[in-house]
Order: structure tokens, then sequence, then C-alpha cells
């Protein structure tokens, strides 16, 4: 590493450069924070800003035409008292539930196979490029391409299924379906992103990891539980995140597919907001839920740092 | 000195002559798309150009889902278009945040831009009034009619020039397209949950049914009309076997597997393209009054910035009396029914394939008064959603139509009552 | 036998990739078909006749090259922007020390999974009141201000041995330097991995591009894609035909940039070894 191998510095700048060193040395808290500071005011202006904001517009009856009154904490009274953003709330935690094992399970079974078979084979670059093509693909042609495929007459994958089975299920017009339905939709969207992550934390695995586990004769699923996953820990939380985001900004897929249907089965909470928000403009009873939507994820965020130990990963 | 002084006069001049030249921006926001789009372009590309030197429109389109809640923040937020779009049914909810034209703060536009009311189809133009206050110019009239398929009618032994008008007709019709092997009718388009909620309300409404009382205090729409229309609706689906739920009419149609379809006048690019031998006629009249579903897209000037001058609300009404006069155009390539009534006697529009294929008789229908508007509540949206949400669950088989009524009476009732 | 453990595993990897591709060779097929038979019942494969109707609408109706630009132009000054203000944000959360550092971190990671939903209706109000709608800065910036790099880079920092850190600081080297001489040079797989992964979200940004972009010159692919919707049916062969141009560029940038790409998430996930 040439730590030195610069040229030397004009006097003046030097002397004002070794004032300034000796300032943050001095105080090295300020140096930390400057640092910081470029992205930190970009994320106060257009993120925590409005956000502040919305809290302040949730405590008022808001109509700045006519004057916004002052009502406290009617707005969430209101909502708590909804039945359809309760389940609004549930369908979230549903889809969550159900889509990021499915992301994070398909994109390990990938990444496995490609791993496992591909690393001594040729000709493989054609099978990973062909299970991350989706991920490249924006969220409404994902949606109208599924709800396409899925549509009862002219859907290729309904066409399919229901002639080798008559009496399957017309996905998206049953309640219990709609939701397992578009949550297969964003597995296929975003699995092959997490497939890329996971190769590239078994690449790192030693190759004499697998010969010794091999003379001690180890079974394949041994191998995975005892060996591969624990080395791949890293990999599993860097993805758990970027997956636990994707799941609970579910918006333009529910908004495409279903509208939140059939009934209310498969609005959750980001269509809701923006239906109170946008087609009733009910903007306090908007800003109501989305502190609470900030607050329910702020527990998360906590709950997943103590209990996957993300903390240890932090420090 | 002197000379400074000088030349700076002379810049200044040539400043204020520049200023006084340069024409009026007018900006144009509309919720149009595709071939709608296409046609107001056209009418606006005309006004350009004979405007020249004096007002500019700038056309901003599309954007249909989002488009109100756009309108209102830009008026909120002090940098409002100065023409937009407002469907009839939305005035109610919209008029805080429009201009009302007989009492702006310039004076009554409608007289000083010379608009003469008489000229507009009467049931468009009245929707634009509210408390005596007058808000909306009329474009057009839109709705759903009847679409089949000649050449299935020609094969089942019904005339394909003579398309059933009423309910024996209609349902004989159906069973013949029925045995032959097709889907015999689609009550809604694409079958999205808003399409069976109008479906719904084209059949109620045609027994004289009303969704809300006077006032809109109360749902009144859970009794014996309501739940037979539903039944009407669910039976289409299931029990007549004349389609099955969540099958996609626009599709279906352009596929050549279905008999009949009820649909808007936008269907007709994609009538055109699929090649199917089609024809076109007013809503059969099922139950009474043959209403059909319709709307109608007006012309307003959204709330502008305290001291706007009047010359910009003047050029305003310029563009939008440009438009009217225009509109057989937009009849033309965007397939609604101007509501200004010399449009719809335009030579040129009279003898287009759009005209004779179908919008004559859509016309027909908004002259005799049978399209009818959709409700208008500050929470029209809000009691839509609930209704349809129920419907759709009735129309795929989850609950019973009974259920469904009870349920969106009970939802509608507790939004209007502010619970 | 032999045979089978040979070339097995060739018949299941690309089996399945057939299969997960199934959707995007239809969408190909569509794109190129009739619409005569893009609207068959049952479903059908083998057009009647190839076609670039809908592609060579595309252009000439819309205004699709450039659509094509502007992502280029925002997805470029995202990524660009990102780096530029997440390295050092990231690099004072992982190596410095400051009061009330790692709650205001905790505080960031909060609005990671913060939906559009929330802000976006103060947020118009604001980019109305600069001006900032329908530009490209509009867009941009609260992109820019997600803390999903921040969060990614930090991961990354952390795990840099200290000795490297320590040995520049005795070198005399100040905190900046420290950044530019010893933790970039290690990073740069990370900074083209992240960088790939900000460019392909801005590229695909949905939501907010739909509300701050309005002008049919202005809007970005995603948008884009959208106006072809349409309000009331779907132009499958058109908006098919534009999904798939609109995938290539960015394909192209995959197969290209691969490795770099798969090194960078080993950096990433796992640190650096040694």
């Amino acid at each position: 590493m040439g730590l030195k191998g610069r040229g030397a510095i004009p006097a003046p700048f030097s002397k004002m450069r070794k004032r300034i060193g000796r300032f943050f040395y001095r105080h090295p808290g300020i140096e930390g924070f400057l640092f910081a500071l470029p992205y930190i005011s970009l994320w106060a202006a257009f993120l925590a800003w409005p956000v502040v904001y919305g809290i302040y517009i949730s405590l008022f009856d808001w109509d700045p035409l006519r004057g916004s009154k002052f009502v406290g904490f009617a707005n969430y009274v209101e909502l708590f008292r909804e039945p359809r953003f309760w389940n609004a709330v549930i369908n979230t935690f549903k889809f969550a539930g159900m889509a990021i094992p499915l992301i994070l399970g398909l994109g390990l079974i990938f990444a496995l196979m490609v791993w496992g078979w591909g690393r001594t084979r040729r000709g493989i670059v054609a099978v990973q490029a062909s299970l991350f093509f989706p991920y490249l693909l924006t969220v409404s042609i994902v949606a109208i391409v599924w709800k396409w495929l899925l549509e009862r007459d002219m859907g290729l994958f309904q066409h399919y299924l229901s002639s080798l089975f008559p009496s399957a299920p017309v996905f998206l017009t049953e309640p219990a379906w709609a939701l397992p339905a578009i949550a297969v939709a964003t597995a296929w969207w975003l699995a092959g992103y997490r497939m890329l992550v996971f190769q590239a934390g078994l690449e790192e695995i030693p190759v004499e990891l697998f010969e010794s586990a091999e003379i001690d004769g180890a079974l394949p699923h041994h191998k995975l539980v005892h060996l591969i996953l624990p080395l791949l820990k890293p990999s599993l939380l860097f993805a758990l995140v970027l997956t636990t985001i994707s799941a609970f900004r579910t918006f333009g897929q529910v908004l495409i597919m279903t509208e939140g249907g059939p009934g209310w089965a498969s609005e959750v909470l980001a269509l809701y907001l923006y239906r109170v928000g946008f087609d009733y403009f009910d903007i306090g009873k908007a800003a109501a839920s989305g502190v609470v939507l900030l607050f329910l994820i702020l527990v998360i965020t906590l709950l997943g740092v103590k209990l996957l130990g993300l903390k240890s990963e932090l420090q | 000195m002197r000379k400074a002084f000088l030349s700076l006069l002379a810049v200044m001049l040539l400043l204020g002559v520049w200023a006084a030249a340069a024409p009026i921006k007018i900006t144009f926001n509309t919720l149009f798309h595709e071939a709608d789009a296409k046609a107001m372009e056209k009418i606006i590309q005309m006004f350009n150009e004979e405007y020249k030197g004096k007002i500019e429109v700038e056309l901003i389109q599309g954007r249909w889902a989002q488009y109100y809640a756009e309108l209102r923040l830009s008026v909120l937020a002090g940098t409002p278009p100065q023409i937009g779009i407002c469907h009839t049914n939305k005035l109610v909810e919209m008029a805080d945040y429009l201009t009302p034209l007989n009492a702006s703060p310039v004076g009554n536009l409608l007289e000083m831009a010379g608009i003469d009311p008489t000229k507009y189809v009467e049931a468009a133009w009245a929707a634009g009034e509210l408390d005596g206050r007058h808000y909306l110019i009329p474009l057009d009239t839109h709705g759903w009619g009847l679409w089949y398929n000649k050449d299935i009618f020609a094969e089942v032994g019904l005339d394909p020039d003579n398309p059933p008008r009423t309910l024996a007709e209609f349902i004989d019709a159906c069973e013949r397209i029925k045995a032959a092997g097709y889907y015999a009718f689609h009550p809604a388009e694409d079958a999205l949950p808003r399409k069976l909620r109008r479906a719904w309300y084209v059949f109620f409404w045609q027994m004289g049914g009303q969704l809300f009382d006077e006032g809109y205090t109360r749902a009144t729409f859970n009794n014996p009309k309501g739940l037979l229309a539903l039944q009407f609706l669910v039976d289409i689906f299931n029990d007549f076997g004349w389609n099955e739920p969540g099958s996609n009419g626009y599709n279906q149609f352009a596929a050549g597997k279905l008999g009949m379809l009820v649909a808007g006048n936008w269907f007709y690019g994609t009538a055109v393209k699929s090649g199917v031998n089609w024809g076109y006629a007013p809503m059969p009249n099922f139950f009474g009054v043959p209403y059909t579903w319709g709307n109608s897209h007006q012309i307003v000037i959204p709330l502008q910035p305290k001291g706007t001058p009047k010359e910009v609300y003047l050029a305003a009404m310029e563009v939008i009396k440009f438009i009217s006069e225009h509109s057989h155009i937009w009849t033309m390539y965007g397939g609604h029914i101007a509501a200004y009534k010399p449009a719809a006697e335009n030579p040129e529009l009279m003898a287009s394939e759009y005209w004779t294929r179908s919008g004559k008789w859509l016309n027909e229908m908004a002259q005799k008064g049978l399209v009818h508007y959709p409700i208008n509540h500050p929470k029209g949206s809000e009691l839509e959603h609930a209704i349809q949400a129920q419907i759709e669950l009735a129309v795929n088989g989850v609950i019973s139509p009974q259920e469904a009524l009870a349920k969106a009476e009970e939802e509608c009732n507790k939004i209007l009552q502010g619970g | 036998m032999r045979w089978i453990k040979r070339y097995g595993p060739y018949l299941v990897l690309y089996g399945v990739a057939f299969l997960w591709i199934i959707p995007i060779l239809w969408m190909a097929d569509t794109a190129f078909k009739p619409t005569r038979d893009i609207f068959s019942i049952p479903p059908k494969w083998i057009p009647s006749h190839f076609t670039t109707e809908h592609v060579q609408r595309l252009f000439a109706e819309w205004p699709f090259a450039r659509w094509l630009l502007n992502s280029l132009i925002v997805a470029g000054s995202v990524t660009l922007g990102s780096l530029l203000v997440s390295v050092p944000a990231a690099f004072s959360f992982s190596r410095l020390r400051w009061k009330g550092r790692d709650a205001v971190f905790m505080f960031l990671l909060v609005f990671m999974l913060l939906p559009w939903q929330v802000n976006v209706i103060p947020l118009f109000f604001m980019m109305t009141k600069f001006r900032f709608l329908n530009t490209y800065q509009g867009v941009a910036l609260p992109i820019i201000a997600m803390p999903i790099g921040v969060f990614l880079l930090r991961q990354f920092f952390i795990n840099i041995p200290r000795d490297l850190e320590d040995a520049a600081r005795i070198d005399g080297c100040s905190s900046l330097g420290v950044l530019l001489r010893v933790i970039l040079p290690l990073s740069r797989p990370v900074l083209a991995a992240f960088g790939v992964y900000i460019f392909n979200y801005a590229w695909n940004e949905f939501f907010w591009s739909m509300i701050c972009l309005r002008k049919p010159q202005m809007v970005t692919l995603p948008v884009g894609l959208k106006i072809l919707q349409g309000a009331f049916e779907i132009d499958y062969g058109l908006i098919l035909a534009g999904a798939f141009m609109a995938s290539l560029p960015s394909l192209a940038v995959f197969l290209l940039l691969r490795r770099q790409i798969i090194r960078g998430f080993t950096l990433a996930g796992s640190g650096v070894k040694g």
C-alpha cells in the first residue's frame, strides 16, 4: 500500500492541513460527524423532515383551504376503530411471512445449485443470467405479466394448470389464494438477486473444509446444516434485511394484480395508505396510518437487531 | 453618465416590449391516456398554431389513477395548472379547489368569454353547477354500450344486424350462444372490482333503484331491487353459465370467444385491431329503463393563486372555448361523444367509421338522457370501494348476494355517518 | 449411471432456468406477434407471423428513446450521488467515534423499511416549493437519501482489519487519508456491487418517479411503461415490447459485470479475509 507515495505538498497548504489535522485530532467527534454530514443532511431534508411533518399533520383535520383544525389523536382513534386498517396490517404481515421465506429459500436453492454443480461445469452463465433476469424488470411489468399469466382464459399458467388439474383454483379471484399468488410473483421477481448474494457467500467457504467433511463421511444435508449455513450467516442476514424492506414496501404488485381484492383480501398497508391519501384525500388519517406504520417498523427493526444478533454484526 | 442612463433606458424599453410580446403561457393538465391523449394533443396543436405569439398551451397528460390528488396538491402548493379536467361526479369533492367560472375573482368568465350554455348537452351542462356557482364546461359524455360478435350471432341463428333489446330476447341470445360453446355474455369489461360494481349499478338503476337517499345520509340499496340486480350479476358468472368469475371480457371478446360484451367507447381501438367482426348497440333494456353507466369529462380552471391577472383567466377561457368548438376531433379520435352540440353535427365526424359503427348509438343514449352518472359525494371513492369489495366477493362466490349487500350497506352508512 | 452423474446436473440446472424464464419468453413472444395472436384462447405460442409492429410503434408514437435517456441520467446521477455521500457517511459510522453515532445510525435504519406512501405528500409539497417537480434532481435526491447504501457499506468497512488503519495513522494519515488510501482501494468490489444495486433500484423505481414526473418528455422508463398501460385496457404487445427493450441495457450490464458483482457481494456479506 503506497501510503507515503504522494508528492510533496506546498508549504502553506501543508501548514493549513496540519492545523486542520491537529484540530480534528483534538476533537475527533466533530470530524466523525462532518464525514457523515452530507448524507445526514440529505436524509434529514428528504426523508426525515417529510416524516416529521407527517407526524404533525396526523394531529390535524387537514384542509388548508378551509383551515386545518387541530384534533389531537382523533385521527388515530378513527384509524384504530377501522377494521380495514387492521385487515391491512394483518395482510402486510401475512405477505411478509409468505414472501420472505419464499424469496430467501428460492435464492438459496438456486445458489446451492449453481455453486455446487456449476463450479466444475461450463455454460453456467446462461443459467445464472436466466435466474437473475426477472430482477431487471420494473414492478409494474412483473405485475402485468403475472396478472396475465394467471388470467382465467388467456393465462398461460392458469391454462396449463387447469388442463392438468381441472379443479385448480383461479388464484387471483379467491381470497385465500390472492396473497400467495402475489408472493410467488414477487419471489420470481426478486429471488435472482438473493441467489447472487448467497453464491458470493458460498464462494467464500474454503474448499478444504468440504474435503475434511467428505473424509468424515458427512451426509449432504448434514453438510448443509452444520457447515454451509453457519458460514453463510452474514450473507443470510444481508439478504434478510433487503428482503424485509421489499416485503414491507410492497405496493405495485398488489395494486396492479388484485387492487387489494377480492374484497379486502390482499389490501396491504402501503396500498391502504395510498388510497386514504390519494383517493380519499384524507391527509390527516393517511398521515396517522403512516405514523403507525413507522412505529411498527421501528419495533421490527429493534426486534431484528435483538433476535438475529444483528447487533454483533453492527458493532 | 447620460449615455449610460440612456442605454439603460433602452434596455428596459426593449425588455418591456419583449415582455408584452411574450405569449401568455397556459398549462393544461389532463388525465387522458393513449387515443384520448393523442386526440387532445391534436386540438391543442391547432390552438397553438392559430394563437402563435399570443397564447401558448403546454399540455401535460396521463396519470389517470391519482389525477385528483395531484390537482389538489398543486392548488395547495400554489402551482396549479391553468386548465384541468374534472369528471362530473368529482365536482362536490373538488369544488373548493376550482374557480367558479360565473363568480371568479375577475368577474363572470362565462359572460366575458361568450360561452353559450344552450350549445351544450343539457344534462352535461347542468352537472357543472353547485350552489349557484358554475364550475365545469362539458367536454364529452362517455359510457358503456353493448358490443357483440356478428359471426357468432350468424353461427347460432341470431340476426347479426338486430341485437337483443329486451330481457327475453337477451336471455334467448345468451342461451343459444352458450349452447354453441362460446362465452355468452360479459357485463363488465375486464371484471375489475370497479367494473363489476358499475354493472350492478346498471341493473339496479334500470329497475329504478337509488343508491343513496337525497342528501346522502344512508345507503338505500339493500332491498329487493338491489338484491335482484346483484343476483342477476352473480348468476351471469355462475348459475346461468354465461361466463365465469375472474374472466376478462375484453380479452374474451378480442379472441372471438365471447358473444356479447358490455364495454365503454374506449374499447373501439382494440375491437378494430382484434379482427373480430363486431357490431355495437345501446345498452339493452333489462329491467325497465335502459340506463347505462357513464360519465362526462368536463374542463375546469383550478383555483388560481391570489393576484393571477385577468389576462390569464381570459386566455384559459379562450382555450376552453376553442376545445369546445373543435370537439368533433375529440370524438373522432378519442371516441367520447362531444357535449358541444354543433360538434356532433360535424360532417367529417358523421362520415367517420367510428361514428357510423358505434359512436352514433352512444350519442343517442346521451341525447335521451340514458347515460347515468355515478354517485357524487365528497366520500365517493371511499363509498365505492366499500361497495365494490362486497360485489366482487359475491361474484366470485365467496359470500351470498344477501351478505354482500348487508355488509356494503353497513360500511357505507358508517362512512356517511363519519363513524 | 456415469452419464447421469455427468449430465444430470446440467439437466436440472437448465430445466429450472427454463421454467424460470417462461414468463420472459412469453413476454418476448408477445412483443413480436400480431395483436390478433395475442388475444387467443387458449394461449398460443407460435404466431401466425413475426412482426416488429409493436417495437416500431413504441419509437414512432412515443418518446421511448427520450425515456431511455431520462432513465440513464436519473439512474446514473443517483448512483454517483449515492456513492459520494454514502461512502464518507459509512466510513464515519463504522470507523470514527462520535457522540450519538450508533443512536443516529439506528434511526437511519428504521427509514429503510418505510414505504414511500408515508412521506410522499409532504415530499411533494417540498418539491413543489423548490420547483423540483419534473426535474432530474427532484427524482434523484430522495432516492440518494435512502439509507441502504450507508448500511451496506458500513457492514463492509467494519470488517476491514484495524491494523491496516493503525499502520496508516502511524504514518501520519488523517481520517480522510485513511478513507482514500486504505479503505477505498480495498472496497472497489463492494462499491461496484452497491453501485449496481442502486443503479438497478433507480432504473426501476416507480412510485416516487410517478409522483414527481409528469411531463411526458421527462419521465423515466417505468413511468413511461405505466403511461403505455392506459386507463381502460392493456395494449399487451406495446407494453411488453417496451418492457423487453427496457430490460436489455440492464441485462448487458449484468453480463459484463457479473464477476465483479458477485465478488462485491462476497465482500459485503462476510468481510475481507486476511
